[in-house]
């Protein structure tokens, strides 16, 4: 399951007529209109708040702010880019500028859960358990490299869309994610044992990258 | 040589396999539902927003003939200020400090400034308590 719903290209130029024909509906004075948007992009905007804090009550908040100054904010999409990449450049804004105020509760990196251990007590570990702890780390990342690796796997591994998010330069953005894959690979050893435990994932063999 | 080139490759290979590991465990991550009440929760607040009245603007047409006055006098007494530094010899400027009358005097300009500041600050906070601003 992903965050984004999958969709065909006609299906989503359907999407950003819908989101086009409801902003211009919104600005003619037609409030009731922003229901359509609401609708659409809750979803995708609370699990991207989600991968930000790891906070249920929390990602709901940020995403309805998020929405609100959408709201307030619809005069200022100026059609270059799709509606959706305006809107989620404005909800990391609204994501990264509250959890500088509040941060989101995490450890340092050297405490996240699953230091080096023998392989034996690896084992006896279940998978949920792993994925969690990966997940976990990523938010003990340094900010800067934080970031990128949240929308990078939030887009479904799309480094376009991703630092179209983040409106960095491709190359600035590409450089920040595989630095922060690879504190990550460092920190936990035992990857290749958990990959080889859990072969035949959601990663297609075409799928990977390579940065 | 061809060894290390092989330990090297083994590595890199390694490297690859725990890239792709984290690649699998962050992009399966689950779908959250946003909770039944979200999107009522959103448009309960846009109403509310688009139902509020309208911020009263700041009233430029009235503040601009006073600021425009305030900041020519202000350009002035600065330009005089330092075409009478240019005249008056240093001895002159070391004889305003010591001279005890003109010390006052400044004391109680800058007295005035600061009860200034205090009133514009108390009838400011007013305002807010009032919700005005």
């Amino acid at each position: 399951m992903h965050a984004i719903p999958d969709s065909s290209q006609a299906e989503r130029n359907g999407q950003a007529d819908c989101d086009a024909a409801s902003v211009e509906r919104v600005l003619a004075g037609d409030v009731e209109a922003f229901a359509a948007i609401v609708e659409r992009w809750q979803g995708p905007l609370v699990n991207m708040a989600w991968r930000y804090c790891r906070d249920r009550g929390r990602a709901e908040e940020l995403a309805q702010e998020a929405l609100v100054r959408a709201w307030r904010g619809l005069k200022s999409w100026r059609r270059e880019s799709s509606f959706s990449t305006w809107l989620f450049a404005l909800a990391a804004n609204v994501f990264r500028n509250d959890l500088k105020h509040v941060p989101a509760v995490t450890v340092p990196m050297e405490d996240a859960p699953e230091p080096s251990r023998p392989a034996g007590q690896l084992a006896a570990l279940d998978e949920r358990g792993r994925y969690e702890a990966v997940r976990t780390a990523v938010l003990a990342l340094p900010q800067r490299y934080r970031e990128p690796v949240v929308l990078f796997y939030f887009h479904e591994m799309d480094v376009s869309a991703a630092a179209g998010t983040m409106r960095l330069p491709e190359g600035t953005f590409k450089a920040r994610l595989a630095r922060g894959r690879e504190m990550l690979r460092r920190r936990f050893p035992q990857l290749k044992e958990w990959s080889a435990i859990s072969a035949g994932g959601a990663v297609q063999p075409g799928n990977e990258v390579s940065l | 040589m061809n060894r290390k080139i092989e330990s090297g490759l083994q590595s890199a290979d390694a490297a690859h396999a725990e890239l792709v590991a984290i690649d699998r465990i962050l992009v399966s991550e689950d779908a959250l539902v946003p909770s039944s009440g979200f999107a009522a929760a959103v448009m309960e607040r846009v109403r509310e927003e688009a139902a509020a009245p309208a911020p009263i603007p700041f009233p430029w047409k009235r503040v601009a003939p006073g600021a425009a006055v305030a900041a020519v006098a202000l350009g002035w007494g600065v330009f005089e200020l330092a075409a009478a530094a240019k005249t008056l010899p240093a001895t002159a400027l070391i004889a305003f400090g010591s001279n005890t009358q003109a010390l006052a005097s400044a004391g109680w300009t800058a007295l005035a400034v600061l009860a200034s500041l205090l009133a514009w600050r108390l009838s400011r906070r007013m305002m807010e308590g009032r919700g005005l601003l």
